[in-house]
Order: structure tokens, then sequence, then C-alpha cells
């Protein structure tokens, strides 16, 4: 078969016409990248290393702001906090969600999708709203949870959920519950119904029982989900900040002594109400090394990125 | 058509997705109306309701047009202080909420973004003319930055009906002893239940204002007249652990009503008999509870020894005019005309309970009237009696950090206290308060690198 000498001509033409037009419609998201995301980025990694007022008055201090920062006993309080929290969602919050997922997928009730909507339903809603909501609910004496606590073990009708620095973490995890089981629920639900049935079929049949199947076929199965969620809820959970932020409105969100304190509540009381741009910016920078650090170890111990 | 497009059909419906949305704009915009000569913000709706009704004889007077805007007091500060660090539009003049001022005084003096109003206020002879000791919540490094738009003394408000009712005779509680007395008295659980039913006043459990007033009552605060921390006081040990006392253990008096609605409810149901009361608080006590009306009084604070302070500050707001504004004079002019406006200052405290600091004000008849709420006592004397006597709070940039961390050595306390009792305790809250003392100062000879004006 031939090709007509002049045919290309046009297409070549065409090409060329056309070839700006990609970086045109990519522009937008270039620029807006650029603007908000790179520049910053290292415009912080700059920041880091000096003293700031503000933007207008800045000193350089060097490595200060990290070293400040590695001897701070409330950087090291909040760091311990949002790690309590991160395995708190790793260990609490993802069994729940593959539980009630596992529940859901096992039946053919009608009613599946109606639990579906009402277990995603809290995530509907802003964490500002949620923590407002909570905040209602934890009050001493009046509150539904003390009183439920107090009907069900007789312990907790004047318990200060978020007064008393002991309750102020578990108050925070019940209610990041509430919101995050649904949400995550819903991914291992779309995992478990991928999953091939013939092959957990073919183990039952082989004498597996319910519980081996689960651990030897769907759970392997939908191993990639599994990791996903786990990498996001650490992600998540190190920036962790509205949630405790409204739930403590009066102290900022770092509840008393310092109990509800997330490392992202840190930099914003150092960068922004402390006015220490330098200090937050080596706080951000801290957490992403962590951020990084977690989320690479995790996949190399599971092996995601062999795959 | 679309078939013609070079580029496809997702290229297309971008475009005409731009294009419909852009006409849809341009054809949807109002004309722009004329900029006010004066943008005024405020956090407190009752505030923002007196000004608009005060703003059209400033106008009529100047020829000017004046903006009165109602901005929630969290955002207003956070917004105003990215806005005047990263230099962008900011209103002429914002009043702010008391313990914010750290917010702003952060850096070197020529970064404040406000007008320095030392000179004014010596001109027009205000530190004599106003409550002397207000000003020194509104001042940093010897500049006064804002004009204090109230006192706040604090006071106790009790359930008159209940109170009486159990014999009490409020005139004998003088001093914090005789009311601790009274408390351990009639703090009991009613039902046997084995949750006590009716406490004798409503505390913070976690300290923070309630801790820190008692403190400021007792002439000790944060910080003193030089900036410099004031934690390592006898005082601030011996109340800390007064407090301890109070709200924890067998013979507590106390228990934490919290805020808002639980707080209604608290007071609806007697739950405590006592809460401390700064001026506003008495306004919003009897718009939230209207049927507790005639079931209510106020007193003194109890002193902390016998003749002493009997009230304490608690909150407060200032005005600012921002540096951007181009008509300071302007400005000033309408801070005075706000602030220092006789007859409106009546009606201002005829509708909001607030004791406003000039003193000339508090000789106004709605200052002695009758109040039914309060069965009948002139709010407006009692206060008036109490501001004189209210102590300066004096503001730093690290009001707040200080703040925090003097919570942290009273929580920390209680967390001894709980598990040991007193013994030992002194020496625990003495080490917490010293840790608490030693960090702010490590924090703020850290940042003194970048407030100096050079």
């Amino acid at each position: 078969m031939s090709r007509s000498p002049r045919s290309p001509a046009p297409r070549a033409q065409i090409q060329t016409h056309r070839g700006g037009a990609p970086y045109w419609f990519l522009a937008p998201y270039l620029v807006l990248t650029t603007v908000f995301l790179l520049y910053p980025l290292l415009h912080a990694g700059v920041l880091a290393f000096y003293q700031t007022n503000g933007p207008r008055s800045r000193v350089f201090v060097g490595l200060d702001n990290f070293a400040f920062l590695l001897a701070d006993p409330v950087f090291h309080k909040a760091l311990k906090n949002t790690t309590i929290f991160a395995l708190c969602s790793v260990f609490l919050q993802l069994p729940l969600s593959l539980g009630l997922a596992l529940l859901l997928n096992s039946g053919n009730s009608k009613l599946k999708g109606f639990f579906r909507l009402v277990l995603f339903s809290p995530n509907l809603v802003g964490q500002i709203f949620v923590g407002i909501l909570f905040g209602v609910l934890f009050t001493p004496r009046y509150g539904l949870i003390n009183r439920f606590s107090q009907a069900l073990i007789g312990w907790g009708l004047e318990e200060q959920w978020l007064g008393n620095p002991a309750l102020v973490m578990p108050a925070i995890v019940i209610t990041a519950l509430w919101v995050w089981v649904g949400f995550n629920m819903i991914y291992f639900l779309a995992a478990l119904q991928s999953v091939d049935k013939g092959l957990e079929e073919a183990a039952s049949i082989d004498g597996a029982n319910a519980l081996a199947v689960f651990w030897y076929v769907t759970l392997p199965s939908m191993r990639h989900v599994v990791v996903f969620v786990v990498v996001t809820s650490i992600i998540g959970s190190y920036q962790l900040f509205e949630l405790p932020l409204a739930l403590l409105p009066q102290s900022n969100g770092s509840g008393p002594d310092n109990s509800g304190l997330t490392v992202i509540g840190y930099l914003y009381q150092v960068a922004f109400a402390g006015g220490d741009l330098g200090l937050g910016a080596a706080v951000g920078w801290t957490l992403a090394v962590i951020i990084f650090v977690i989320s690479w170890l995790q996949i190399r111990v599971t092996g995601v990125a062999a795959e | 058509m679309i078939e013609k497009f070079p580029y496809g059909k997702a290229p297309f419906w971008l475009l005409m997705v731009s294009v419909l949305s852009t006409a849809l704009l341009i054809a949807t915009r109002r004309p722009a109306s004329a900029k006010p000569d004066i943008v005024f913000t405020t956090f407190t709706p009752l505030h923002a309701e007196a000004y608009r009704r005060l703003a059209p004889e400033f106008e009529r007077a100047h020829g000017v047009h004046v903006s009165v805007q109602l901005v929630h007091q969290q955002g207003l500060t956070s917004r105003l202080q990215n806005a005047l660090l990263a230099g962008t539009a900011v209103p002429d003049m914002v009043e702010l909420l008391a313990g914010t001022m750290g917010y702003f005084i952060s850096g070197p003096l020529r970064d404040v973004g406000f007008t320095d109003l030392t000179e004014h206020v010596a001109q027009e002879g205000l530190r004599e003319k106003l409550v002397e000791s207000r000003f020194s919540l509104w001042s940093s490094r010897g500049h006064v930055f804002a004009l204090p738009h109230d006192v706040h003394p604090v006071a106790l408000m009790y359930r008159a009906d209940l109170v009486e009712a159990l014999g009490i005779d409020v005139s004998k509680l003088e001093t914090w002893q005789d009311f601790v007395t009274m408390g351990q008295r009639v703090t009991r659980d009613l039902d046997g239940d084995g949750v006590i039913d009716r406490y004798a006043i409503d505390l913070p459990l976690g300290g923070s204002d309630g801790l820190l007033l008692l403190l400021e009552q007792r002439g000790v605060g944060l910080f003193d007249a030089e900036g410099r921390i004031t934690f390592d006081d006898p005082r601030t040990v011996a109340t800390i652990i007064w407090y301890l006392h109070q709200t924890r253990g067998a013979h507590r008096i106390a228990t934490d009503c919290g805020w808002g609605q639980p707080l209604m409810k608290a007071m609806t149901d007697g739950l405590a008999l006592f809460y401390v009361a700064p001026d506003w608080r008495t306004y919003t006590t009897q718009t939230d509870l209207p049927h507790l009306a005639g079931k209510m009084k106020v007193m003194p604070l109890p002193a902390w020894e016998a003749g002493g302070r009997r009230t304490s500050v608690w909150g407060g707001t200032g005005l600012v005019i921002t540096k951007a504004s181009q008509h300071q004079e302007l400005d000033w002019e309408f801070a005075k005309f706000l602030y220092l406006n006789k007859p409106a200052l009546g009606q201002r405290f005829a509708a909001t309970n607030i004791i406003p600091p000039f003193k000339d004000a508090w000789n106004l008849p709605e200052f002695r009237q009758p109040n039914a709420y309060f069965s009948g006592q002139a709010l407006g004397s009692i206060y008036a009696s109490l501001a004189p006597s209210t102590p300066s709070v004096y503001s730093t940039a690290f009001y707040q950090l200080a703040t925090d961390k003097l919570n942290e050595a009273f929580l920390r306390g209680a967390e001894y206290f709980e598990k040991n009792g007193d013994a030992g305790l002194e020496q625990v809250v003495r080490r917490e308060l010293a840790e608490a003392e030693n960090y702010v100062r490590r924090v703020s000879e850290r940042r003194a690198l970048v407030m100096r004006d050079e």
C-alpha cells in the first residue's frame, strides 16, 4: 500500500497547528501548581532557616528552628498525640471499617444500601460540625455520652471528656471513629466485591473454614486496597487539625495540658497565631519527612511497590 | 459545529463553559457602591447594632459615610493578623477581644499594624478620664495601641431564691474563707445516689479564666508592668492549691457548669448557687434565662483577706485604628464619638449592662436604674463601684503562651493532688510553675531576635 506524497503535508500542518494546544489546556493546572504548591514548598524550605514575624521581619537563624523543635516538649507532646491518634486509626478504626464492610457484604438484604448510606453519612458533614456536635454529646452531666455511660456502666456522668487531659484523646478518637469508619468501609466494601468468588468457593470446597477463607484468600486479594487505606489513614491522621480545633475551641484545639494538640495544631499555633512562619516551615518539613518515612516503610514492608 | 472545531469535543465544551460563565458573571455584576470613608469592624452583634444607630449622627456632622461590619471574633482576629502581616486591605477601625493583642505585637514595633494612640490619649487626658488600669491590656512596650471599650469588673451572680431559702446571708461572705465555709455546708448529694446535686459555685475544672481572674484579684497575674513573667510568686502557688481544694476531692464546693446550653441548664436546675459574673455575663444571663427573672442577684467577690479587693476583671474589648487607614484624625474623632459620648454610653449600659471605662458616665441615671431581673438591684451602681479597683492586666506577645503554660502547671498539680492529696503538693506546684516560667522565658528570649526595633 502506497501513500500519496501529498497526504502527509496537511496532517503535519494540523499537528503543528495543534502542537501548542495541549500546553494551553495544561497551563491552568501548571500555573496553579507552580504558584500554590511548588513555589510555597521551595519558599518554605528557605523560610525554615529564618525566624520571622510574618513575612515582613526575618532573621537568619540557620538550623536553630529545627534544634528548638527537637528540644521542645510541646512539639514532643504534639507528635506523641498525633502518633497515638494514627495508631488508633490503624488498629481500631480500620478493623471496624473492615468488619462493617464484611457484614454488609455477607448478606443480600435490601437494607444493605440503607446501612451503607447511614454509615457513610457522617462523612458528608464537615469536621467543624462534627466537633460542635460531639462537644455537646460530651457535656458533663447533661451530654448523651455521659448519660449513656452512666446508665450502662455506672461511670461517667460528671466526667469532663474535653476538660480532663486523660480523656481528651479518647474523645477525639471516638469522634473520629464516627466520622471515618463508614468512609473507609466503602473502600473495603468495593474491594470485597471485586474478590474472585470462585477462589473463595474453591477454598471452601477444599475444607477451609470462614476464617481461613478470609485470611488466606479474601484478605490477600484486597491487599492493594488495604495498603492504600492504611497509608492514606496514617497520612490523614498526621494531618489532623480541624476536629480538635472544633472539639476544643476554648484552647484553640490544644486541649487541657496540650492533651489534644496535634502536629498541625502546633504548626498553626507557632506560625499563624505566633507569627513565626520560619518555625512553622520547619514543623511542616519535619512532618513531611515523618510521613514520607512511614509511608515508604509501609510500602516496602508490604511489598506492594514491587508488584 | 462541534465536529468542525479543530481540537475536539472536550475542548469545545470547555471553551463554551468558560465563555458562558464569563458572560453570566458580567451580566449579573452589581454596580459597586460608593466606598465608605470609614470601615469599622466589630465582633459583637450588640456593639454593631449600637454603632449603626449612632453612626448617622457622626456622618451628618462630618459629611462622611461610615460602614459598620460584623465579623465572627476568631475569623476577625486571624484574618486581620494575616492581612496586616501580608500588607493587604484591612478595615480602618477594628474592635479586638482582650487577650488577642499578643497576636499583633509579636514583632518589632514598626510591624504593629495599629496606630500608636499614646499621644492622643495623653492630649485628651484619657488616663484620668478613663479607668487607668484598662490601658495596660492594650499597650506594648510603653505604647498604647487601643482605646478600652469597657471595664468588665467581676462580681458573683447567685440564685437568690435558693440562697435565701438556705438561710445564707451574703453580706457575711466577706472573704473566700467565709465563702468556703458556707460552700462546704451547702454542697450536697440531695437524693443519696452518690452524685452531688448542689454545689456552692461554678468554677472551670481546668483553671483557665476562673483561676486567672482569682490570681488577678490577688494582685498577681501573668506578667508585671515591665512585661516580666510572674509565675514565681507565693500567691500564685497558694491560689492554685486553694483552687484545687475547691474543685477536687471530698471537700470540693465547685463544679464546672461549662458554657452555653449546659450552663443555662445548670443555672435553671440550681446545680451551682453562685456564678462568677463580669458585667457582660449578667446581660447574657438575663437574655438567655428569662424564666429566672427576679430570682437572681449579684454581690461583690469575696476578698482574699478582710478589707481586700472585692473584684477582678474578665475579658475586654479595645478599639484600634489601623495604620493603613487614610484618614487617621477622622478615625480618632469617630473613636471618641463612640467611646466618650456620655448620653450614648448611658443607653449602651441600659442595652448591655457593660460598664464603660469613662468615669463621668457612671453618674447617668441609667446606671442607678433598678434591674428587675436581678431582684431590683441597681447593677450599674454595683459594678461601677467595683470598677476603680479592677486590677491591671499586662499584655505581651506571649500572653496566650503564658496562659497556656499556667494552665499546664495547674493541671499537673491537679493530677498530683488527685493521686496523692496534699502531701508534697506545694513542691509539685512550685516546680511546675518554675518549668512553665522557664519555658515562656526561653521562647521570649528566642523571639527577642525578631522583636528588636533597629
